[in-house]
């Protein structure tokens, strides 16, 4: 191949490799500005991943199976805020345990419906859409024009967030509620609605960072098919500083990294795989280390909030 | 008197719903509920082995578990028991295949030593991190797991291969390095006595010395200690250190106990059950032996059931999550009603 084509295809495959963290890793930036911290984002991008299959498969519309894979993330996100707002529960260990939930649940629903099989049963995935025109510029129309349908809707959220975040109301009310509930509340702002609200996108972004494994890059479901990816995407949200395009950028970078890994896997060095599967890992472990000095989480991040307490 | 009957009550409703949870997920498979039950409790008291096999199960995650408590005591949420007793396994493995000559009365406190301290110096480095930068411990000691998983991977077709087969795991080890079988046939084997021996130390680590009322404080309260003179990093790392080496003897108990050879897999996820089971047993080491047993059963109640009934075996991991979520409700309806009540 000649360089500008392998150069080609590695920052397409990047991208790729990107969208299902940038997804999830969006929805949770809304949740933690909120103060709601959710570990869970496994979960999410489980159900995410396992509704979205099993309607693709049973119905062929990919419309539907995208509204489950957000209506299965939301099921677990608004469970997580449930507990977290009106139990006041520890989000952490919430978090953990919707981790074990989902990853029973999609296993034994997926075990059920299926039984044990040697062929993972499998459907069609969501094809390419080049956009007209722009798709037949060099290179960038190569890597980031003759994508599919969730890459330019990734894209879009990022634009719309950012706006959402920096030029609306609900910007100033979602980092107000993050970080000094008390003043937010007696400003008149209702901290347990917002935090619903947030906790809502956080489940409909994750479930389709999770449909896209499933009905977009891979076409099937197994146990376990986001094998931390949702831990990731915590990752990406505190590299990219809780800001759209920062977390979009920490995405890449560790997308980049599983694309360059999957390259070396496959060129047939003889060096064990395992070396490079390690190899995203480790990204995610110094890029954790480059944000030493620089944390800004929200002041209430984490904490429940209670009105009668001071 | 009125609060400990609330207690039982509330207990009663978290057991009734989650065995509301199992048995629902049961009649949706379609299995007989009478069948299912019948040979998940065989599965379990059914033959003096099949009880023994869930003390052998037990084993790995009460030594995790209390490593994960130790941790929990200082705020130190390590999620990484996993990576931790791979670190152990490995450490295990490698010593014994250098020095296959030593006699058992020093290779079997040898590779106990370096099995813990290659688990603490695992978790040290998320402990370091913590305590001395404020990154986040959950999201770093889950990345090491991975990389622990896949250093193993590595191990087994490298420098660990046994060159005599092609498949990737290490030699058989020298039989020095292997724990007593306490009950043959069972399997159960000394792993579970250093298990409860570390019980006994770290109830006297975590409530009788000065470290562990050190750790607690620091729990409860970093700033307050750092504000009475209390080092709240040397504690938050000592935590980290002792929780790693803990869930590294789960390693070690594995391998010398159970594998003899370190191979890939040797661990079906203990070191995230350990948490469910350091969160079931209320981070006390009594509570973990228990808590320990009763998930060892519950899981291998449920293979039994896959077996026989056809209720897949995930129905494990359902049940343990819906538990974690029914009583993290409960404690916190209780801890509403006692703000309420004063």
């Amino acid at each position: 191949m000649e360089p500008i084509v392998v150069v080609t295809t590695f920052f397409a495959a990047s991208i790729r490799m990107a969208i299902p963290l940038a997804l999830a890793g969006l929805g949770e930036s809304i949740s933690e500005k909120s103060g709601l911290l959710n570990i869970g984002v496994e979960a999410i991008m489980l159900c995410g991943a396992f509704f979205s299959f099993m309607v693709v498969f049973s119905t062929g519309s990919f419309f539907l199976g995208i509204l489950a894979g957000m209506l299965g993330g939301l099921s677990m996100s608004m469970l997580h805020a449930f507990l977290s707002i009106r139990f006041k529960a520890n989000q952490t260990i919430v978090g953990l345990a919707q981790n074990f939930l989902a990853l029973g649940l999609t296993s034994f629903l997926f075990l059920m419906s299926f039984g044990q099989t040697t062929t993972l049963p499998s459907t069609r995935v969501l094809g390419d859409l080049p956009i007209p025109l722009l798709s037949s510029i060099p290179f960038i129309g190569q890597v980031l024009f003759s994508q599919n349908l969730f890459v330019y809707l990734t894209l879009g959220c990022m634009v719309l967030a950012h706006i959402c975040f920096y030029k609306t109301d609900f910007g100033v009310a979602l980092h107000a509620v993050g970080e000094h509930p008390i003043a937010a509340d007696t400003a008149g702002l209702q901290v347990h609605t917002i935090r619903y609200i947030a906790a809502l996108f956080n489940g409909i972004l994750g479930g389709l960072g999770g449909a896209y494994l499933t009905i977009v890059k891979l076409g099937f479901f197994q146990e376990n098919i986001t094998a931390g990816k949702g831990y990731i995407a915590l990752v990406a949200v505190i590299l990219g500083k809780r800001t759209p395009f920062g977390i979009l950028g920490a995405a890449l970078v560790i997308g980049g990294a599983e694309a360059l890994q999957i390259r070396l896997q496959t060129a047939g060095t003889g060096i064990p795989s395992q070396l490079f599967a390690m190899f995203p890992y480790l990204m995610t472990i110094a890029a954790l280390l480059l944000t030493i000095g620089s944390a800004n989480d929200p002041a209430a991040l984490g904490i429940p909030y209670d009105r009668d307490k001071r | 008197m009125k609060r400990r009957d609330d207690e039982w009550v509330s207990l009663l409703v978290v057991t009734g719903a989650t065995l509301l949870v199992a048995f629902g997920l049961i009649a949706l498979v379609g299995s007989n509920l009478m069948v299912a039950a019948s040979s998940f409790l065989r599965g379990i008291f059914g033959s003096s082995y099949a009880m023994s096999e869930v003390l052998v199960r037990a084993t790995p995650l009460m030594l995790a578990a209390l490593g994960v408590s130790i941790g929990f005591k200082t705020g130190f949420t390590n999620l990484g028991a996993e990576g931790q007793l791979y670190m152990g396994a490995i450490a295990i493995t490698a010593t014994a295949l250098v020095f296959p000559g030593l006699p058992p009365i020093v290779m079997i406190p040898l590779v106990i030593l370096v099995g813990f301290a290659a688990g603490g110096a695992w978790a040290l480095i998320p402990g370091f991190l913590k305590a001395r930068f404020s990154i986040s411990e959950v999201i770093m000691t889950i990345m090491l797991n991975y990389v622990a998983i896949n250093l193993v991977g590595i191990l087994v077709r490298t420098s660990l291969k046994d060159p005599a087969y092609p498949y990737p795991m290490s030699p058989i080890l020298p039989e020095s390095a292997n724990f007593m079988q306490m009950l043959p046939p069972t399997r159960i084997h000394a792993g579970l006595v250093m298990a409860l021996l570390m019980v006994i130390a770290v109830h006297l680590l975590v409530f009788r010395s000065r470290l562990g009322f050190e750790m607690r404080a620091v729990g409860l309260n970093g700033r307050a200690c750092l504000c009475s003179g209390i080092q709240v990093n040397r504690a938050t790392i000592l935590s980290a250190i002792a929780g790693g080496g803990l869930a590294g003897l789960a390693g070690v108990s594995e391998i010398a106990g159970l594998h003899h050879r370190l191979i890939e897999g040797i661990s079906p996820g203990f070191g995230y059950v350990a948490i469910i089971v350091a969160l079931l047993g209320k981070n006390h080491p009594v509570g973990i032996v228990f808590a320990s047993i009763g998930i060892a059963a519950l899981q291998i109640g449920s293979m039994a059931m896959q077996r026989t009934a056809g209720v897949p075996t995930s129905i494990a991991s359902i049940v343990m999550g819906a538990l974690i979520l029914f009583l993290v409700i409960r404690d916190s309806r209780q801890s509403i009603a006692i703000l309420e009540g004063v």
